[in-house]
Parts: structure tokens; sequence; C-alpha cells
């Protein structure tokens, strides 16, 4: 049986909340797998069959069908996988899902239809910030979030800022250029 | 085996991540933290940019873990008259510009992505022990000690001895302590590429100029930072105390003697791909006489450079 919410062997600190900030923990060593909630784009999400050790990547992906959010290093060096967890780029991969239980997870499609996450992707289709398209999603989160934090970067300032995602087709300078309209027409 | 028939139950032929891994505790403060581990079968999850890839990659397997996020307490940092200390929770993101230690700011500004900055904390990177952990170096050359909690108590140790011997299953590093800067402090390390690269090799330096010491470590190296004592020593005493100042040879010198205790260090780490040892110990002297440039006038902007091998 699946999807058991015990927690009841090691509960100090937990409990059963509906906002899904419990991890429930199984009690027979034959079934790790566990329920759980995550936030995505605001939308409160089961996880009914994941496996404790997996990341947060894993379970968007293959649990949830989030497949915006790319798979590729799996150590924490591409940025393919970048989401917002309350608020901040983190790279899926390095997260426990289900560490992540009662945080706001924001993906590309949680950005938003308007406002500046428009803003970046009309950016990036006019400069032809996208070739392949792999790296895109997660640029387009680290950017977004980038701009939201410091409009008025210069070039130094967004270099290192995207210094955790990688486009191996090495097109930097056309996102770099579509950074730079988007600033430029937000003044 | 019931992983697999799980797995073709989620309907996914083979899931790597499926580990041994049956329990998970997110406990809220340091006590219950403690008591949780006081079995000693408690794998300690902090930010996870180690531990999380190690898990997929099936490096580690543990049977239990007990995640840190929520124990809000590790979280803070401050400062007394003479001693910052920061909590095991604090982000290098939360380091990146706090101007009680420019130190430990430009040692966590170069610290991997922001992603990585983001999430890794300062207990992920003693716990880890990586020896080319940027803020190992930096604790090295700061004097830093470590605070680490058990249901027995309490105990501080050096950062060196906390590396010697490591961490007790049942323990949890809760916090690290060091002295408040009395001068200029420098991180300098040289990776694959300019950003989110592993140092290859590393140099801090603290230059305290109230008690006219410098301290200097070096990553990279060997299995743990090092501290080059005679090129300290010889340092100390080749700088203008007075006028704060550092004359080119000097400087060079240092950087010297620095690569020279390379050389010599008990634990060598291997050659490895872009950075032999040859290579590593040369680089490392560079890196030193160009942090001791940088703290001190008078040296020069490229003594670095006429560094000798």
């Amino acid at each position: 049986m699946k999807g058991r919410r015990v927690g009841s062997d090691m509960n100090t600190g937990t409990g059963t909340g509906t906002d899904g900030d419990v991890m429930a923990t199984t009690a027979a060593e034959t079934d790790p797998q566990v329920s759980y909630h995550l936030h995505i784009d605001g939308v409160l999400r089961p996880v009914t069959n994941a496996w404790l050790s997996e990341s947060l990547l894993g379970v968007l992906r293959d649990q949830l069908g989030v497949m915006s959010v790319k798979d590729a290093c799996e150590q924490g060096r591409c940025g393919s996988c970048s989401v917002l967890m309350d608020g901040r780029l983190v790279a899926g991969c390095t997260v426990l899902a289900a560490d992540a239980a009662g945080a706001q997870i924001t993906t590309v499609a949680g950005l938003g239809t308007g406002g500046p996450a428009r803003a970046v992707r009309a950016a990036f289709l006019a400069h032809g910030a996208v070739q392949c398209g792999f790296c895109t999603p997660g640029f387009v989160v680290a950017v977004t979030d980038l701009l939201a934090r410091r409009p008025g970067a210069d070039e130094d300032e967004i270099r290192e800022a995207l210094a955790g995602n990688i486009c191996r087709c090495t097109g930097y300078g056309r996102i770099i250029a579509a950074i730079r309209s988007v600033q430029n027409a937000r003044g | 085996m019931i992983v697999t028939a799980s797995c073709e139950l989620a309907g996914r032929a083979v899931d790597p991540a499926a580990g041994r891994t049956t329990h998970m505790y997110r406990p809220l403060t340091v006590a219950e933290v403690v008591d949780a581990l006081a079995d000693g079968d408690g794998e300690l999850l902090a930010g996870g940019t180690d531990l999380v890839p190690a898990l997929r990659a099936r490096r580690r397997d543990p049977a239990r873990i007990v995640a840190l996020r929520r124990v809000l307490e590790l979280r803070s940092r401050g400062a007394s008259a003479n001693m910052l200390i920061i909590g095991a929770g604090v982000t290098y993101h939360d380091l990146t510009g706090w101007s009680l230690s420019p130190g430990l700011a430009a040692t966590a500004r170069v610290v991997g992505s922001p992603q990585i900055r983001n999430t890794g904390t300062v207990g992920g990177a003693l716990g880890t022990a990586n020896p080319r952990g940027d803020l190992l170096t930096f604790l090295s050359a700061a004097d830093a000690e470590v605070v680490i909690h058990s249901v027995q108590g309490v105990r501080t140790v050096d950062v060196p001895s906390f590396l010697a011997t490591g961490l007790n299953r049942t323990e949890l590093v809760t916090a690290v302590r060091l002295p408040r800067p009395c001068g200029p402090q420098v991180y300098l390390k040289i990776g694959s590429r300019q950003a989110a690269s592993t140092a290859l090799v590393s140099c801090a330096l603290v230059v305290d100029r109230v008690h006219e010491r410098v301290n200097c470590a070096i990553g990279g190296i060997a299995g743990r930072p090092t501290r080059p004592r005679a090129a300290e020593e010889f340092v100390r005493q080749g700088i203008d105390w007075a006028a704060g100042t550092i004359a080119a040879d000097v400087a060079a010198g240092f950087g010297e003697l620095v690569a020279q205790a390379a050389a010599v260090v008990p634990d060598p780490l291997p050659d490895e791909v872009g950075g032999s040892a040859a290579y590593r110990r040369h680089a490392v002297g560079v890196l030193a006489a160009r942090a001791v440039g940088r703290c001190l006038s008078g040296a020069g902007p490229d003594v670095a450079l006429d560094v000798a091998g």
C-alpha cells in the first residue's frame, strides 16, 4: 500500500496540517513511498507515490508532469531545472522534493502571463535568444527573478546572476540583448 | 523485489532515485534535531546541494533523513564585541554582502552559482567538508571555531580539529564563530571558469592590523585547507605595519613560500585533469602574492605575475 501518511513514530514537530507542510514518514521498511503535497505555481498538488529520496526536479517531471523543468546535469550546475522556491532561485535537482512541502514553488509557467515575465518571454523571441530551447525555461525563471530584484542591473551583474544557467548553444549574446531590451523598454 | 514492483505501479520502468530511505523528519528546533540524531542513524539534510545529487546518483542511500530547513534558530547570524557568530543554516546568499565580514562576503559571493548560493549553507559546507570547499578555506584562515550540539551538550572545536576528527553521527553543527575583522580580508580562487566553478586552488588571507598578523589558508592542495606558517611569519615581518603597505618583493617572496609550503603537505591531492599538482602549487603561490597585494597597498597591481613557480 502506498500513500500512507504516518509520522507518529517520529512525530515531534510534525502533524498533518492541510498546508502540505508536513512530511509523512512511512512505517514499513518495505514501502519507502510516501504522500505529501507541493505548492506548484499556486496550486496544491498531491504527490502520491514518490520516493523519499527523490529530488524536486524528479517529482516535478515524473510525478506531476511539469516538463518545463529540464533534467540535465543533476548536480546543480547547469540551471536547466531552475525554479523559485519561496521566491528564491534554486536548482530543482538540489532540493529534496519531500522537504519542499510547505514551500511555494514557481516554475516558468507560474511567473504570470503579464508583467515582467511576459516581457522577458517576448524579448527572448524577438532577439532570437532561443536556439534549441532546452535551457530557455530555466533562463526565463532566472532572468525574471533578476529583473524583479535588480531592474537596473548592468551587464556584469547580469552575467554574474546568470552564471548558474548554461546554454550549450552558447547563445548568451542574444540572451543578454533580450534582457537589455526589457530593461530599456521599462526605462 | 518490491522496489521494482512499486516502480511499475508508478508507471516507470526503473526509478534510479528509489533508495532505501524510509524515514524523513523535519524538526523545528535544535533540541528536536539532536534528539532525532541520538540513535546515530540520521543523515542530515541542510541546503541539499551535496546530498540531493548524491541521493540521485546513489552515492548516498541513508535509511533516515533529518531535514534542517525548518529549524529557524539555525538561520541567525550576529556579532558581539569581539566575535561573529553565524548559524549553520545561514546560506551563502545571506553572507554575500554582509558588511561585518568582508572576507566571508567575498568568499560566499564566489561559491557556485546564484542557485547554489540560495540553498547551500554554512553547516552543509562543514558537514560535507569538501577539501576544495571555499568556505572551509576562509574559515581556516579566520581561526574560526565550530559549535556542535548533541544530546550530551555543546562543544566547540577549531576548524583544523573539526576537519581532522569530523562529526559524530549524533552531532549537529549549529554555528561557526570567528573573530571580528581587524583589517582587510580576501578570498581568491581559480577554477575551470570564472563563475559557478569548484575551486581548483584557493587562497584566503586575513590581515589583522591590530595584532600585526597575517593568516593564510590554501585550498585545493591537500585533503583539507593548509596554513603555510613560515610564509605567514615571513610576510608578517615584511609588512610595514605603520604605513599599511607591503613591498613588491615581499609579496612575491610570500607567494614563493606559499608555493613551497604547498609542495610539502602531508596528504597532497593527486593530479587531475586541468590541474596537475605542480600547476596547483604554482597557482596557489600566485594567488597568495596577489591576495596580499590586494590587502595592502604598495605591491603594485601585477606582482603576482612575477612569482616563480
